[in-house]
């Protein structure tokens, strides 16, 4: 704990003393400018490693955001006459604003439409810089003042220091938000949209905050820009300048505030490489000896593939090749960058300060930050009452793909309290129905209630707010996020603190309680031991038991569980047994989609069976057994000379 | 008067809108087999058409220069998928979005130094006189700028309905594993789709130069207009990217006649950003299906 | 014709099969069959390359065939009817039909004359296609999507069918039409590794079977031997 303290903090606190005291032994009026600039570089690409690393999209308008920024800043000084802060606050807000905006389409699409869609705002923000002479004098440039602060006017040292000030603010509310829920919510989005929502935690709503967040940070970049440079041009903010803040961001190491602030200083110091010819060669001979090496290293590993160890070798070799051909580097600048990028996007997707955090945790054998000890179960999962008055009821509910008729109307009630067992064939509509009931798919046509009022359709966030929780078939597990922040991202209830709080770090002492609640919840499934392992390294057994536990932090009055024992070993099949009587115990009502008629006899008060997407018998285990129609239904036989009396035990 | 010049901006702009279209429909074509699309295609526009000049300017004949230009673009898109976008594709990572920017970046650059920053005009044997239609005019340029449009998309919807490598390539588009079932290679479907969208490309540029004239610019506008039809559209939409290609034309000359010519970029953007807006599949796109 | 050694595979952390062998002969019918979640299904996915296996070999009429990639392995004759059928839904039928023999028609033009013989023969075992043949394939009910699905393999002209679950989410009916299909099949010499959850209906039509638990082979013989079997019983009833 102690050492971990002092390795991170320590690197932090050294990092900014020597920052803060170079200006008072050097005093290069050059080597402060770049200084400025590494701390204003610094808050811009820790905005946009907000949507290209945590939210995971392609995002070509943060040099957008930056330009309105500055003229935000710039113009609210010369027409408003505001001062120092003032004009940062407004600069700031126009990134968050104008970022809210976009992100409101924008971030209902995916991948390449969500980059498109950023790439035109930054074309119509360079448009509307241009052509609102009136206001930006357009091509020209504007020429802005830097205004004073609190009365007092700021030379390039105090301008740097008050740069450098907001860096510090930004790393701390950053690394606030990071480690709460918001932080959470953003990786969870990029492993599993659907269980994101599923849980209750809403994608789009954090993604919009996340973007609108990272906008006002180049916003607030902006501010900072216009006032270093006092001089400002549309073409400044362009498509080059995002290509190049991206290979920032990529090239330190995305999801990481020292990846950003690697990236920044690599940026401020570009220009330098390139217009120094041996510095140039050094530098690219170094690149392509890492490449070999890296490529080199990845083969007798077996973790990369041929083409990923050779591509970014060919790019350097390219590199240092054309170094000596090309009379001047400067020209081929672009290029050069493009070699760059290409090469650390194929080779080193970590980044390298990716790179150099997981070697240096393992150098120095960093542990984790310990735990609370775990809730009492009671707090957490308070006993529900079993009263058997309906909780679900479905009427008459249909949903049909093209010309298959998947659920073709089914009429069920479940009842509180109650293991109600929904079995049939495979393709008989199970997995289409609880589909339907969670919200991933609009029914067709019929009604589902919740406790007599009606259930929203089609959204699986509305769904799971109303106290519906389920578990997938396939499993929708966050991989990159440990057992223990899978559970606590679903934590119900808990979290209370709004996000200005968040950020000013208030929120700790709600972090820990769901921290504890989180283990009550991965004792009761047996996980406790794992909390701090990767979803995606634990075992399958394990898996499942972890997206029961994770349903139940929403605290759910009705949990579904779709086939929890699929491709279980059978000690895990009776491990999987126990959880569920402990859940049921607690007076949760569940429906339990299963093959194992084993476990579906041991567990199940009520039993419905589905065929052709229709209820065909419904009652106790051994009603249901009997029936000849299920019977039928389960051999697929007709010729009714020989059927069996009971249906077997495994399907 | 006024009826006759605003019919002249929808025309003239209408037509230049086709070109959109045929760069929108290169999106389409390779979003259809692998869901991805090369963000650097304007740079392939553009690198297509230099090189076709300097093969007029090596003396090759205009009619040979054609297939020599479509067979550049070709090349560059087979490039553009093995360098950018099978490896992501088989991380299943949105990498590609990323490595197609970087090689449009490296694209940019050698063209500004291997041919120079300037813009050149490109010759063509096609007469330039305009002619007059009910007070409108319209050059035989233009027309064949049209014209090359239909012709290409025309011929590869017609390969893809007509021949059986056209239907696996629709296979593939609709369910992979499938396709592969059937002895279709997705790989192969895929680097087909981006030869194909290649030569789209290069068909843009050569279409397009005589009257842009050639210059490392001259894509980037053209792109962003051709991003827009293709969502506004929808990317999986077909001859739709036609129909928004001649409206957001027609629109956005009207645009740069009533507002200047610096706003002319405007109405696509803002038609694409609405468009996400209300409709995130396009206009004639279709919904998806989640799946757990 | 089909050989399957040892074979091991899974999605991520789980691995699912965990040493399974089996045979078919030519000319055989051979059922898998087995609890949910037993692997069936990644037996087959394994097989045809749609999963590449971890260990073990796949020979594929005396050719080992394991790692490579699924399009390859279909142009060396074998043909999978997947699980959930997976027509091509924006073609028409015919389309789908001809995708199947993708491998043995001329890819630009004259495919349809080449393959008109057997679109016919296929036609004639499924005339409910021939109604359909200019019909969206999504557009057609389960059991017709089940028939294509079969019709575009036998396209195929195979060395090997295997088909997954063909009975999945179809009325009793449709079912017994399915097996009497499997049943002709037969009785033209098709090689055809089935997989089955109507363990009955499988084993009727079956020359050989094969019971599969936990990712291995359990039980193997002829359908007699495995009705009598004492340990058949114990390992499909739980």
């Amino acid at each position: 704990m102690l050492k971990r303290l002092l390795f991170i903090r320590g690197a932090e606190l050294i990092a900014l003393a020597i920052l803060a005291t170079i200006p008072l032994t050097v005093s290069n009026t050059y080597v402060l400018g770049l200084l400025t600039l590494l701390a204003i570089y610094g808050i811009l690409l820790i905005g946009l490693d907000v949507t290209v690393g945590y939210l995971g999209q392609v995002n070509l308008a943060h040099a957008a955001f930056l330009g309105l920024g500055a003229y935000a800043a710039g113009l609210s000084v010369s027409l408003l006459g505001f001062g120092m802060l003032g004009a940062l606050a407004v600069s700031m807000a126009i990134g968050l604003i104008l970022g809210g905006l976009l992100a409101f389409p924008a971030l209902r699409l995916e991948g390449p439409q969500f980059a498109l869609a950023t790439l035109s705002f930054s074309a119509l923000s360079t448009t509307v810089l241009n052509e609102w002479e009136g206001l930006t004098s357009g091509a020209q440039g504007l020429s802005i003042t830097r205004p004073e602060l609190f009365g007092f006017p700021l030379k390039a040292q105090g301008f740097y220091w008050l740069c450098l000030i907001m860096l510090v603010l930004v790393w701390l509310a950053m690394r606030n938000l990071l480690s709460s829920q918001w932080g959470r919510a953003f990786e969870a989005l990029r492993d599993s949209p659907i269980a994101t929502d599923a849980m209750g935690v809403g994608t789009y709503r954090h993604k919009v905050a996340g973007f609108a967040f990272g906008s006002s940070l180049g916003g607030l970049a902006g501010g900072l820009y216009a006032f270093n440079f006092q001089y400002l041009q549309p073409q400044s903010f362009t498509y080059d300048l995002m290509v190049i803040l991206l290979l920032g961001v990529v090239l330190g190491g995305r999801k990481s505030l020292w990846g950003a602030f690697f990236g920044a200083t690599l940026i401020v110091l570009l220009p330098n490489l390139l217009s120094n010819r041996l510095l140039f060669e050094i530098i690219s001979a170094l690149g392509l000896l890492l490449a070999i090496f890296a490529g080199a290293q990845g083969l007798k590993n077996k973790t990369t593939q041929p083409f990923q160890a050779i591509a970014p070798v060919i790019a350097m070799g390219m590199l240092v090749v054309g170094g000596y051909m090309v009379e001047n580097t400067e020209n081929w600048r672009k290029a050069i960058f493009a070699l760059m990028l290409f090469s650390v996007v194929v080779g080193l997707p970590d980044g390298v300060m990716g790179f150099t955090a997981r070697y240096l945790t393992r150098l120095f054998r960093i542990a984790p930050p310990d735990l609370p000890p775990a809730s009492a179960l009671d707090e957490v999962l308070p006993a529900q009452q079993a009263d058997s008055k309906p909780m679900l009821e479905l009427k008459d509910l249909k949903r049909y793909f093209g010309g298959v008729k998947a659920v073709d109307g089914i009429s069920m009630t479940v009842r509180t309290g109650q293991i109600h067992g929904l079995i049939g064939p495979n393709g008989s509509g199970k997995s289409t129905a609880v589909n339907v009931i969670s919200g991933l798919y609009a029914p067709t046509s019929g009604d589902i209630l919740l406790q007599g009022k009606s259930l929203p359709k089609g959204s699986l966030f509305k769904v799971a707010r109303t106290g519906v929780s389920r578990t997938f078939q396939n499993l929708q597990l966050f991989g990159e996020l440990s057992a223990l922040d899978n559970v606590m991202l679903a934590l119900k209830g808990v979290y209370r603190s709004s996000l200005p709080l968040v950020l000013l770090g208030f929120a700790r002492a709600e972090e820990k309680r769901a921290q504890a609640d989180a283990l009550a919840l991965l004792e009761l499934v047996g996980l406790q031991h794992m909390a701090r392992v990767h979803a995606r390294d634990l075992t399958y057994g394990s898996q499942r038991f972890l997206e029961i536990a994770r349903a139940l932090a929403c605290k759910p009055k009705l949990l579904i569980l779709d086939e929890p024992a699929a491709g279980l070993a059978h000690p895990d099949v009776n491990v999987l047994v126990e959880i569920i009587k402990r859940i049921h115990q607690r007076g949760v009502t569940i429906i339990l989609i299963e093959h194992h008629m084993d476990v579906v006899s041991t567990l199940c008060d009520v039993v419905t069976v589905l065929d052709g997407g229709l209820v065909i018998a419904e009652g106790t285990t051994e009603e249901v057994k009997r029936n000849p129609l299920v019977i039928k239904a389960y051999l697929g036989i007709a010729d009714d000379t020989e059927v069996p009396d009971v249906i077997p035990a495994v399907i | 008067m006024n009826s006759t010049i605003i019919a002249q901006m929808v025309v003239s702009g209408a037509l230049m809108g086709l070109v959109y279209a045929l760069i929108a429909y290169g999106f389409q074509l390779t979003f259809a087999t692998s869901k991805s699309i090369n963000f650097g295609q304007g740079e392939l526009v553009m690198l297509s058409a230099f090189f076709s000049l300097s093969l007029l300017n090596w003396g090759v004949p205009y009619w040979l220069m054609i297939p020599g230009g479509l067979l550049f673009g070709v090349v560059l898109g087979l490039v553009v998928e093995r360098a950018c976008v099978r490896l992501t594709l088989e991380q299943k990572s949105e990498g590609w979005i990323l490595l197609t920017i970087i090689f449009g970046l490296l694209g940019f650059s050698a063209a500004e130094n291997i041919w120079g920053r300037d813009d050149r005009p490109f010759p063509t044997p096609i007469p330039t006189e305009a002619m007059q239609f009910f007070g409108v005019s319209i050059t035989p340029l233009e027309i064949s700028v049209a014209l090359g449009v239909l012709l290409v998309m025309g011929v590869i919807e017609l390969f893809k309905r007509k021949t059986l490598l056209g239907k696996a390539f629709e296979a593939v588009s609709a369910d992979r594993d499938a396709a592969e079932l059937m002895g279709i290679s997705a790989r192969h479907t895929i680097m087909l789709s981006y030869g194909l969208s290649g030569l789209v490309a290069a068909m843009a540029g050569i279409l397009i130069s005589p009257i842009t004239t050639v210059g490392p610019t001259m894509a980037s506008a053209l792109i962003l207009k051709a991003f827009s039809v293709a969502v506004v559209a929808g990317l999986d939409s077909g001859f739709g990217v036609v129909l928004v290609g001649i409206f957001l034309g027609a629109l956005e000359s009207l645009t740069s006649f009533y507002l200047g010519s610096g706003w002319r970029e405007a109405p696509g953007l803002i038609l694409l950003i609405m468009a996400l807006a209300v409709r995130p599949n396009g206009v004639f796109g279709k919904a998806s299906i989640r799946k757990v | 014709m089909l050989i399957v050694d040892n074979i091991h595979a899974g999605y991520g952390t789980s691995e699912v099969l965990q040493g399974a062998s089996l045979q078919v002969q030519a000319g055989k019918v051979v059922a898998l069959i087995g609890a949910n979640g037993a692997g069936k299904t990644t037996t087959m996915r394994a097989i045809s390359g749609m999963i590449k296996p971890a260990k073990g070999r796949v020979l594929l009429n005396g050719k080992p065939v394991q790692g490579y990639g699924a399009s390859r392995i279909a142009k060396l004759g074998l043909a999978h009817a997947p699980e959930g059928r997976k027509v091509f839904g924006p073609l028409s039928v015919e389309d789908n039909l001809l995708l199947g023999a993708y491998n043995h028609l001329p890819l630009f033009f004259g495919f349809r004359s080449k393959a008109a013989h057997d679109l016919e023969k296929i036609y004639d075992i499924f005339p409910r296609l021939r109604e359909r043949r200019q019909q969206s394939a999504g557009t057609l009910s389960g059991g017709e999507q089940q028939m294509l699905a079969i019709g575009r393999a036998l396209m195929a002209n195979p060395k090997v069918i295997l088909l997954d679950e063909p009975s999945m989410g179809l009325a009793p009916v449709i079912v017994q039409e399915v097996f009497n299909i499997i049943r002709r099949l037969k009785e033209a010499g098709t090689t055809l590794l089935l997989v089955e959850q109507f363990a009955k209906s499988a084993l009727e039509v079956a020359d050989y079977a094969y019971v599969m638990e936990h990712g291995r082979i359990a039980i193997e013989g002829t359908p007699a031997e495995l009705h009598k079997d004492e340990r058949m019983l114990a390992a499909y009833l739980g």
